[in-house]
């Protein structure tokens, strides 16, 4: 087990300010043959050590289908984190343990229409399967994407997302929680623009959501209302973690290890679970 | 089932014991202000395998110890580098005495975890590399209940030797498994009388009976595990909750506890990373960063505590997370007990 628990060394190879209190790490290894046994799909995590300070569990936001890098978008919540925007510059080494958890369906969803709706830090995990599913263009139908911060300022990934809109086989809205002088798009949380705005339909549609809890509740209630069934609705939990490995027992919910089992469930696995949100 | 047998007595199990403490690295319980913990010994005076089982703590650190060195690292110009500690992580052959049968049984259960998935390799070696010699109780202790729950406490496998205190008088040294025989064929058996296992059988049916009379406690398990499946929103786990001061005693006592925590400990440029002993009981054992914990009061901490031993393992793994050794509620500073929670919620 210990040996398990031993990370690899990475090295932060460019720190992008996503907004004030986001930032993107993009790390490389140290011995860049590591990533040739360091394969990820979209929506796995890893766990990344800032060497004593602690660990903390982060999704990995780039995909694999572009080698050499891997991202990991984190927001100032806590107090690793808050150490991790204060402590680290580019070019210093951090710990890298991963990749764990499992991963969106994506040859399951092959053929589909997808609906990615994504809410603040939430589009950390969308965005490595939106990048997977550009690259894998043509393995999927129709393709929105559905984007909400509380202000313009708040708005992850912005220049990624100009490259989106200006892709002509991608479409993309934006919305923010109140109006702004300057903000030209919607306004509103994102259940009321999904059902006001995107209106999407259900058919051969699958939805890939993420966002923060209470975002995640109304959003299914509005996709229930618009009649997509719980299969069709896919999301990633946050649970606390620390070994990753299904083993420390933080992550329990129910017979459920979130590390393991997860953390991609559809709704209607959610639904099964004991109600501890 | 054709496993060596030894009849002896009182005098011939000494000097089994003796003998494997003169051979073997040996464990025993050792005792310290009136209480019992697994130690290396080098003789049977410094060790009571005896011991009664309300005194004796578990035998899990010896397998999962309490706080473990998982790295050391360094850091200086050139970067971090990561080294190995130097604690050895790997025990050599061993074995232990005076293990009870519901602490062996524990470690069955941690097994399923241990080997799910990832598997746990220092467990893994610590298990295969130990001789567990158990003593079966004569009698149980006033928070016992092993008898009530999911395994046969009778025809126990979890060790590898068993000693049996028959009631005429004899004593067998009884191998359960193959490697426990292993162990029994390499004992100067000359001074024992080869005995059958139908007769070590027959006297262990006879003394498991007058064991299982002296139980204080018995619950219909299958009753309290499938009520249980239907009491997730029961009030009546606030009866753990509600004088609970969540000092985690519990679960580090437990023999089949097994959450741990990572810390990292760190001095100007060297620092050590720790795998130790954690519990759901605690506050902070489920806090995220943002502020957002799903088990924020001590009744939910308490029903993810007994759920998860009496319900949530028994459906992942096949077996209860509980072993019935009535450690928690003897230790607990006031006196809860897992027993009176699950038979409590439910009723």
């Amino acid at each position: 087990m210990e040996q398990l628990l031993v990370p690899a060394i990475c090295k932060i190879d460019q720190i992008i300010d996503e907004t004030p209190d986001i930032r993107t790490y993009r790390l490389k290894f140290r011995e860049p043959e590591m990533f040739e046994t360091f394969k990820w799909l979209p929506g796995q995590f890893v766990e990344f050590s800032l060497l004593g300070r602690g660990e903390c569990t982060f999704c990995i936001s780039s995909s694999g289908t572009r080698p050499g890098y891997f991202d990991c978008s984190i927001k100032k919540a806590g107090v690793v984190t808050a150490d991790i925007h204060s402590m680290l510059d580019e070019g210093m080494d951090v710990g890298i343990r991963g990749p764990y958890g499992n991963w969106f369906p994506v040859d399951e969803i092959k053929g589909k229409n997808l609906l990615f709706v994504g809410g603040g830090i939430g589009l950390a995990p969308l965005r490595s399967m939106i990048q997977y599913c550009i690259d894998n263009r043509n393995d999927y139908k129709d393709f929105t994407i559905l984007y909400g911060a509380r202000t313009s300022k708040d708005i992850c990934y912005k220049e990624e997302i100009e490259e989106w809109k200006n892709n002509p086989s991608l479409k993309v809205i934006l919305t923010i929680d109140k109006p702004e002088e300057t903000w030209k798009s919607n306004v509103g949380v994102v259940p009321k623009i999904l059902e006001e705005v995107v209106k999407p339909s259900i058919e051969n549609t699958k939805v890939i959501t993420c966002g923060p809890p209470i975002m995640i509740k109304y959003t299914l209630l509005s996709l229930d209302k618009l009649g997509f069934a719980p299969k069709d609705v896919i999301t990633t939990l946050e649970m606390k973690m620390q070994c990753g490995l299904g083993k420390c027992g933080r992550c329990n919910i129910g017979s459920t290890y979130v590390c393991k089992d997860g953390p991609v469930f559809t709704y209607e696995q959610l639904k099964a679970l004991p109600d501890e949100f | 089932m054709n496993f060596s047998v030894f009849e002896t007595d009182k005098n011939g199990l000494q000097k089994f014991y003796e003998e494997t403490i003169a051979k073997n690295e040996t464990y025993a319980p050792v005792e310290k202000f009136g209480k019992y913990d697994f130690k290396k010994v080098s003789k049977l005076s410094d060790c009571d395998p005896d011991s009664p089982i309300s005194l004796t703590m578990s035998v899990k650190p010896l397998f999962f110890p309490r706080s473990s060195k998982v790295m050391k690292y360094e850091e200086n110009r050139e970067g971090t580098t990561i080294t190995e500690t130097d604690e050895d992580p790997l025990a050599g052959k061993r074995v232990i005495l005076g293990v009870k049968h519901c602490d062996a049984r524990g470690l069955q259960v941690l097994d399923m975890v241990y080997k799910w998935d990832y598997i746990d390799t220092d467990y893994q070696k610590r298990r295969e590399n130990t001789v567990i010699v158990s003593t079966r109780c004569d009698k149980a202790d006033v928070n016992c209940f092993c008898t009530s729950l999911d395994y046969d406490v009778e025809n126990s496998d979890a060790h590898d030797i068993r000693i049996i205190n028959g009631l005429n008088g004899k004593i067998y040294i009884q191998a359960v498994t193959e490697k426990g025989d292993e162990f029994l064929k390499g004992v100067s058996s000359s001074q024992f009388a080869v005995s059958s296992s139908e007769l070590a059988g027959d006297e262990s049916a006879k003394h498991y009976k007058a064991f299982e009379s002296s139980f204080r406690l018995k619950m219909n398990y299958k009753e309290i595990n499938e009520r249980l499946q239907k009491s997730f929103e029961s009030p009546d786990f606030d009866l753990g909750a509600k004088n609970c001061i969540s000092c985690n005693t519990c679960a580090f006592i437990c023999p089949t506890c097994h959450c741990f925590k990572i810390s990292d400990e760190k001095i100007k440029d060297t620092g050590v990373r720790y795998k130790s002993y954690d519990s759901c009981n605690n506050g902070y054992f489920t806090l995220m960063a943002g502020g957002h914990n799903p088990r924020p009061v001590k009744y939910r901490r308490w029903r993810q505590r007994a759920m998860h031993k009496f319900v949530y393992y028994k459906e992942r793994f096949g077996m209860n997370l509980c072993v019935g050794c009535g450690h928690c509620a003897i230790s607990c500073p006031v006196n809860i007990s897992i027993f009176d929670v699950v038979t409590q919620v439910a009723n």
